[in-house]
């Protein structure tokens, strides 16, 4: 859950405003709805191997070679992402907080603690998403706060910029969710009925979404239609505006608790390649792997650093292959994992 | 007679003295039947030491032998020679308190426990007397741990009184204690003690099999064990409880933990222990629930204080001016304005200082420490604000955080606390609020990461567990914790049994029923009304 709040929160009502205009969270609403379906299907897949994680999946249906070719198409998906939300987490707080500090230094804290996390093992990152998850209630409170001062006029006409335009903008929204593959790779991973995991995913699916609805909505009510168009973080902007009688700046506060949600979908990232990594190459111990893997996308993300144009195209390539990857791939699994169940069942009827 | 009556109705296993340890292991010296070989042994074993005192009775037939310096005089003269002088047996080998045994190594162990030993010519015999001294502390309140109410006695440096304790506090015959013997050369006595059938027997096994492999020449004070059996001791944070008071001992010992006893030192360790049982004082208990649970979150909050404030205050200061309010701005600016060193510097400085009052202030008598607790806080603080060396908000922040890490009820996580503060100085003085949020990303992780004989050690926030939270961040009234921790992994849950129930009963006016004859006080009317009632 904490994964799919990431990065994205901050200037998603800015990328989807650009397309769908103030119905942007109408888009939300129809991404989320989609996602939902595919959700299902994730389940489907996972629930017909519940002992095996992902890539032991992609094993068994694609047969060894092609489904280790898979799973390695997914370790580099995985260690992209994780790249780009290193870019992101350093433009914007070198944007916002620290100006002057050079890009290594704020990529290698943010490596360096959620390598830490990562090698802790499951058990224990869950525990740690848990007791964070309680920050997720304090940036609620945070927004809260503006609603004082917002217009539920912005957001009429409803309808206004036309259905092609809403459809357009529900790619950029589904982006913001692509957290929920998780629940196909640590389906195995969690104990417990594979109904009532169901039941948790759809859960989380409809938290993150009412959660991004909600900051979407704040903020296209609190910006007209006019200003939105100029402001990247509108969330952030919107914060800074106001002062709590202690503290001036709210967004500082806002950024502080948000480095604790990037943090833990990137563990995550890294540690849903490391397992796949421990898979394809059959290797035991995940410290060295992960640390491996930091280092890679270490350099990955130097190589690129505040480079704004470079940034943007690979954050597009990224978005591309993970609509791919997350999207269309499990509709694409679903009947060859039921074929080949199905199959593997006669074989075992007529043995 | 009595040989006959065992001949007869007894059973014929040989019986013999329950001994703390297992004895087979032991080394054998047989004794021999010439006093003057026995004696030559045992001066040899113990390299000709001048306070072993031989006496020799009976014209050179017999001696006693023991070490002056553990007996008590008078207690030899009470025991050995007043049953003789009185007539009641004729010779000291058949006193009938004695112990008596052929092996002269077992000599040896009694001879340094403070026993003395006789032995006769022409018998093989040795005869042991308890005349051990002991010099022993009354069992006042520790001084680092003081309640305002609640029981003010604490431990001693005498492992049987503490256990006495204890015992007194539990009369149990589940409460179990084992004897260890650690340090190859000191022999220093451990005991563990825990409630059988509450505690976790793996976690007991487990503790018991970390003591049996430490392999050391001496266990000087529960810091020792504490080192050789904690499961990480790289962390900063204690893993185990370490504390003076029966009372907090007692407590965890009946929530299913087990409790470890030092010979010669007060300090008990309690295993496993989470890190919020370190904000847990006895005085909570004692206290209404809500104030109680005020006092808890003042703690608590404090934690926060004594490692994040500097931190927070020179990031501010440093990097993010426009986090003050308005009209905040001016004074902060003016008091920072005329100072020569960054910020991160004067922390640096304020706090040494302070650590360097207190460690100053333990080591010397009572009456100077005050004095340089005065000097050092208040003529040294007023000083260098006025010398223009450190701001004086700087003074106001450290002094805060000092006061709040000693806040903390245990001595260890106090010290933990402020040797947190400089790396979360760094952090903010280099990378702003930034720098603090990963600083703390980091101690979650870590906490989250710890483990304390096999039990989480940030439970029940990390696992959360929201059941068990009513004894951290909050106390909620004592008839509500009816389930144990499950931190302590206790195999019996339930603590306390519905104990409000007359509440209900008056308003529904049913009568008391008698369990047990425990509630031997009801009234007749009572049980009068509720045999009509059952009619």
């Amino acid at each position: 859950m904490q994964t799919q709040i990431g990065v994205g929160i901050l200037s998603l009502p800015y990328e989807l405003h650009l397309k769908a205009k103030q119905d942007g969270w109408i888009s939300l609403v129809i991404g989320a709805a989609i996602l939902t379906i595919v959700l299902f299907v994730l389940w489907g897949i996972a629930k017909q191997f519940p002992e095996k994680d992902f890539f032991q999946i992609n094993d068994v249906i694609f047969t060894k070679w092609p489904g280790r070719a898979i799973s390695l198409f997914y370790v580099l998906y995985f260690m992209a992402v994780s790249v780009l939300i290193v870019l992101l987490f350093t433009r914007l707080i070198s944007l916002w907080v620290l100006p002057n500090t050079p890009f290594w230094i704020l990529a290698f804290l943010l490596i360096f603690v959620c390598l830490y996390l990562a090698n802790a093992g499951l058990l224990i990152i869950a525990r740690f998403y848990t007791m964070v998850s309680f920050l997720l209630l304090l940036l609620i409170v945070l927004t809260i706060y503006s609603l004082q001062e917002i217009h539920l006029m912005y957001l009429l006409p409803v309808g206004e910029s036309g259905l092609g335009k809403i459809m357009s903008g529900v790619p950029e929204a589904m982006m913001s969710f692509l957290g929920f593959f998780v629940s196909l790779v640590f389906f195995s991973k969690v104990e417990g009925k594979s109904k009532d995991k169901l039941k948790i995913m759809l859960a989380a699916h409809l938290f993150v979404l009412v959660y991004y609805l909600f900051t979407v909505a704040v903020t296209y009510m609190f910006f007209s239609t006019e200003e939105l168009r100029l402001v990247p973080e509108p969330l952030l902007y919107m914060l800074k505006s106001f002062e709590l009688p202690i503290v001036a700046r709210v967004d500082l506060f806002f950024v502080s608790i948000w480095v604790v949600s990037v943090a833990t979908s990137f563990t995550t990232y890294i540690y849903m390649a490391g397992l796949g990594v421990k898979h394809i190459f059959n290797k035991k111990s995940s410290p060295i792997i992960h640390f491996i893997l930091c280092l890679l996308i270490f350099v990955g993300a130097t190589l690129i650093g505040y480079d704004m144009g470079k940034m943007n195209r690979f954050g597009e390539i990224i978005v591309g292959i993970g609509l791919g990857a997350t999207v269309a791939f499990p509709f694409l699994m679903f009947p060859i994992v039921w074929l080949v169940k199905r199959m593997k069942g006669k074989g075992a009827g007529q043995a | 007679m009595g040989f006959w009556k065992r001949l007869f109705f007894g059973d014929h296993t040989k019986l013999e003295d329950r001994q703390p340890n297992d004895t087979k292991k032991e080394p054998k010296q047989p004794s021999s039947a010439k006093l003057s070989a026995n004696i030559d042994y045992l001066m040899n074993e113990f390299n000709r030491t001048s306070d072993l005192k031989i006496r020799i009775l009976k014209k050179g037939n017999a001696a006693l032998l023991y070490f002056e310096s553990l007996v008590d005089q008078e207690k030899v003269q009470e025991a050995i020679f007043k049953p003789i002088e009185l007539g009641d047996v004729e010779d000291i080998s058949n006193l009938p308190h004695s112990k008596e045994t052929l092996n002269l190594e077992e000599a040896i162990t009694t001879l340094l426990r403070g026993h003395a030993i006789y032995m006769e010519d022409g018998s093989r015999k040795i005869s042991q007397f308890k005349v051990t001294s002991s010099f022993n502390r009354s069992p006042e309140e520790p001084a680092n741990e003081k309640v305002v109410r609640g029981s003010h006695d604490g431990f001693v440096e005498n492992m049987m009184i503490n256990i006495n304790l204890i015992r007194k506090r539990i009369e149990n015959r589940d409460l179990n204690v084992k004897y260890f013997k650690l340090g190859k050369k000191t022999n220093t006595n451990v005991a563990v003690i825990y409630l059988d059938g509450v505690a976790d027997p793996e976690i007991v096994q487990q503790i018991e099999t970390r003591m049996k492999d430490i392999s050391a020449d001496m266990i000087h004070s529960p810091g020792y064990v504490e080192e050789f059996i904690e499961d990480q001791t790289f962390s900063p944070f204690p893993q185990m409880l370490n504390t003076e008071r029966p009372d907090r001992a007692v407590a965890n010992l009946m929530e299913g933990r087990v409790a470890i006893l030092t010979e010669g030192s007060p300090t008990t360790l309690i295993a496993p222990s989470t890190f919020f049982m370190f904000y847990q004082a006895s005085d909570d208990y004692n206290m209404r629930w809500y104030t109680g649970t005020f006092v808890r979150l003042i703690r608590l909050a404090s934690f926060i204080i004594a490692i994040g404030l500097p931190a927070f205050y020179i990031a501010v200061v440093g990097f993010h001016f426009e986090v003050i309010p308005d009209d905040l701005v001016i004074p902060v600016k003016s008091s920072i304005n005329e100072i020569a060193y960054p910020p991160i510097m004067e922390a640096f400085v304020m706090v040494v200082i302070i650590e360097l009052i207190r460690e100053a202030g333990i080591r010397l008598p009572q009456p100077i420490g005050q004095t340089i607790g005065i000097v050092g806080g208040l003529v040294i603080g007023d000083a260098v604000v006025r010398a223009g060396l450190v701001s004086n908000l700087m003074v106001i922040v450290v002094a805060l955080t000092a006061i709040a890490s000693f806040v903390v009820p245990s001595n260890e996580l106090s010290t933990t606390l402020r040797l947190l503060t400089f790396p979360l100085i760094i952090l903010a003085g280099t990378l702003g609020f930034v720098g603090i949020v990963f600083g703390f990303l980091f101690i979650l992780i870590h906490l989250s990461r710890l483990e304390s004989f096999g039990v989480p050690y940030f439970s029940p926030v990390s696992p959360l567990r929201i059941k068990d939270l009513k004894d951290t961040f909050i106390r909620v009234p004592l008839y509500k914790m009816n389930e144990r921790p499950k931190d302590s992994h206790a195999i019996q849950t339930e603590a306390v049994g519905p104990s409000r129930e007359w509440k209900k009963r008056e308003k529904t006016g049913k009568p008391q029923t008698i369990e047990s004859g425990t509630n031997q006080t009801t009234g007749g009317d009572q049980s009068v009304s509720s045999d009509s009632s059952s009619e």
